[in-house]
């Protein structure tokens, strides 16, 4: 793997994270504001770039490799929901989020 | 019963369901119709656009949209540290149904990794549906 390689993979990992916490942000909001319209477009954009990143690395990389990267997506989404829209993360739901993540990772290296 | 029907219908873990069971059909659909979809020199073959030639890869869009559309409405009312969570319920049903409808092998270890998404998915349900029977 090379240096750029492990750059798309996290940059795909980050867009799909901040796609989730966008939609979040904009079904939150009024339909008709300004807010909504402007993070859901964003949203939307970068899950399409995320969508396409990973469609290239999966040229270049068994899925089984690329995969336990996605499984991360969840402890990493439960942290920053938790950090930027100030959900409540109790230990119980970031145990659970982490044994999650384990196990896709698990299914992937098999 | 009409009052019924549309009171489950707007209830958003019914709609969480509803996501997870369309994107595990989805799922099953987009393979079964990449395996039909004819082979096209290897230039163009990475896309995988030659699928659109199978209608089962169209069956399986419609599921992707709905699922989205259905994830899109849980997001109005539960919040991400649990919704996302639970949406991993996929990583359970995915395996399992390449295992019944495609006849597909899954390993032991892949079968503890099953395991372990479940748990983690049970753990973050039960005081989920403990606030729940409250309301």
């Amino acid at each position: 793997m090379t240096l750029f390689s492990a750059l798309l993979i996290f940059v795909a990992l980050i867009l799909f994270v901040g796609a989730q916490l966008f939609l979040k942000h904009a079904m939150e909001s009024d339909f008709r504001s300004a807010r909504f319209t402007k993070c859901f477009a964003i949203g939307l954009s970068t899950m399409t770039a995320s969508f396409f990143i990973t469609l290239g690395l999966l040229q270049h990389f068994d899925l089984s490799y690329l995969y336990p990267f996605q499984g991360l997506s969840v402890v990493i989404i439960s942290l920053l929901a938790a950090a930027i829209l100030r959900e409540k993360l109790t230990p119980r739901l970031f145990f659970g989020a982490a044994l999650i993540s384990a196990g896709v990772v698990l299914v992937s290296l098999s | 019963m009409i009052q019924k029907t549309k009171e489950l219908l707007l209830n958003p873990w019914f709609q969480l369901v509803l996501s997870v069971l369309f994107v595990t059909t989805s799922e099953v659909f987009l393979k079964r119709g990449a395996v039909q979809a004819p082979r096209l020199p290897e230039e163009v073959n990475w896309t995988g656009v030659s699928g659109l030639a199978s209608l089962d890869v169209w069956y399986g869009i419609l599921f992707v949209i709905a699922s989205f559309v259905n994830w899109l409405y849980v997001l109005r009312f539960i919040p991400l540290t649990i919704a996302f969570p639970l949406s991993n319920f996929v990583h359970v049903l995915v395996p399992l149904s390449s295992w019944f409808f495609l006849n597909e092998y899954i390993s032991a270890q892949r079968w503890c990794g099953i395991a372990l998404v479940l748990l983690g998915v049970l753990i973050v349900a039960k005081p989920v549906a403990r606030m729940e029977e409250k309301l």
